[in-house]
């Protein structure tokens, strides 16, 4: 876990508290999150009971837009992409059948797809569209790790993720309505240390 | 005749002779596994005999190791079958005691998680009993364990070993009547046991399962089996032909007091009951037949000397 700036796992059972910072080591290197995470604090109190998880991720990256897989050549009516990366082609496709309509759009080989538009096809500006955002993947990755290292038996759980911070709370008791007070006890811990 | 369990591995060219020789002196073959080019036997051998079988697989390049915990069957419980507790450690433990010659069943609880929310139902209590032991795979906090153990040992006959994330003197310190047997430091964890101090913790539950069974086995000594659970498994194989037709890799399980066939209940029992197992004793006079909660197989558990007044 060298890679992440700060991680700390807290417990009010200290040998407890380490078997899990041990799991959380395993499950976020198992998920690929460490190059996405620079922050995370752990806190769990089995008496309460109680698991509250918080932390910043680095920047996240950005929407992928067509140019960013395929090079695009126009010919007056036609569009064609030659395909780079196929990571993003399945998405790529849906977009351009619900775009253009599937009459329309024509992949003769796996690497290239042909569009016939209706105006010029150089005017249609198909470079800068978006195609895929990578952070919603990720969110639903690293709250799904959150879930994988949070005790099992704790199912009442409340989650957040705004602008590269993330918190995420559980408990096998009701939760109290309003968690902010908890949450932003932890991120004060977690911002106040080096 | 002592019956020592033992193991033999070696290579399949020949090791019809092993098979003879250990049925010959008296023994019997728990199980049998090819792997590839390996032969694995779990058998049972009288004490003075295993240097001639020694002797013998020396030149088929077999080796016979002592394996405590053949005849045995062993329920390593779970307290759920999801990622948080599947395939560490439960796996794990349940594979490496196999390498001690142990059958082990995996259960996983419906309800095991939680401290305050943890179930066990009758059924999952009665498949827990049906065993020779059973191994409870708690969490990491002292707190839950604590809370949840009166609801998880509520109507267990058998003994319980523990594993937990807390060292063994804290398990004890919390557990309260105390339990057969402990293990700490051995937790919920997401990562394969691999490394040597993890490894010794595996040796470490192997020693604790057979010493609690060597206590159950001193126990059955004082008041001895009207029959032994693998001569019992012997005869349902010579005699229940519909046995072979079973697809299970082991049909017959040995228990410490009885075995489980792998046959449904209703249309066999009667046809079991019936066996002799020597001139004028049929299986029914020492043993008893119930219906297991294991899909529905025959439970048989025999009966001690005291109870039938002959020994088989």
């Amino acid at each position: 876990m060298s890679t992440l700036e700060y991680f700390e796992v807290e417990s009010t059972e200290p040998a407890g508290g380490e078997l899990y910072r041990r799991i959380a080591s395993t499950v976020i290197t198992d998920h690929n999150l460490l190059k996405v995470l620079e922050r995370l604090r752990i806190f769990i109190d089995p008496a309460i009971p109680i698991f509250i998880a918080v932390g910043i991720t680095r920047t996240m990256p950005r929407m992928i837009t067509v140019s960013d897989l395929a090079g695009v050549t126009f010919d007056e009516h036609k569009i064609t992409l030659s395909i780079a990366d196929e990571t993003y082609l399945a998405d790529l496709l849906q977009f351009l059948w619900k775009k253009y309509g599937k009459d329309h759009v024509n992949q003769p080989d796996r690497f290239t797809i042909e569009i016939k538009t209706v105006g010029d096809a150089a005017e249609s500006g198909i470079e800068d569209l978006a195609v895929a955002d990578p952070s919603e993947g990720l969110y639903k990755d690293l709250i799904y790790s959150l879930q994988v290292i949070c005790p099992e038996g704790y199912k009442v759980k409340k989650q957040n993720f705004n602008n590269g911070r993330f918190w995420f709370i559980a408990s096998e008791n009701t939760l109290p309505e309003d968690v902010t007070s908890l949450v932003a006890g932890q991120f004060e811990i977690m911002e106040a240390a080096p | 005749m002592i019956l020592v369990p033992i193991t033999y591995k070696g290579g399949v060219f020949r090791h019809d002779e092993i098979l003879d020789l250990i049925e010959d002196v008296g023994g019997y073959i728990i199980q049998k596994h090819m792997i590839a080019q390996e032969v694995v036997l779990q058998a049972l051998v009288p004490k003075e005999d295993i240097d001639t079988l020694k002797k013998v697989s020396r030149p088929l390049a077999g080796e016979v190791i002592p394996a405590p915990l053949v005849g045995t069957e062993i329920a390593v419980v779970s307290m759920s079958v999801e990622i948080h507790h599947l395939p560490h450690a439960s796996c794990d433990i349940a594979e490496y005691l196999r390498t001690a010659g142990a059958k082990t069943n995996m259960i996983g609880l419906a309800r095991g998680f939680g401290k305050r929310i943890g179930l066990l139902s009758d059924e999952e209590r009665d498949i827990i009993n049906e065993h020779d032991l059973a191994i409870y795979l708690f969490g990491n906090f002292e707190t839950c364990i604590r809370e949840k153990m009166p609801t998880f040992r509520r109507g267990i006959k058998v003994p319980i070993v523990i594993c937990g994330g807390p060292s063994k003197d804290a398990l004890k310190k919390i557990i309260d009547p105390p339990a057969a047997g402990y293990v700490g430091g051995m937790g919920r964890f997401m990562h394969r046991t691999k490394e040597p101090h993890e490894i010794a913790l595996l040796d470490e539950i192997v020693a604790e399962v057979s010493r609690v069974i060597d206590q159950k086995r001193a126990m059955i000594a004082k008041d001895p089996l009207s029959v032994t659970p693998a001569r019992l498994m012997d005869i349902i194989l010579e005699n229940v032909p519909d046995i072979h037709e079973v697809t299970s890799p082991v049909p017959v399980v040995v228990q410490m007091d009885g075995i489980r066939v792998k046959l449904p209940y209703d249309p066999f029992a009667r046809e079991i009951r019936e066996i002799e197992v020597e001139e004028g004793i049929r299986i029914a006079d020492i043993c008893d037949l119930h219906p297991s909660r294991m899909r529905d197989y025959i439970l048989l558990k025999v009966k001690p000397f005291s109870e039938t007044g002959m020994l088989v």
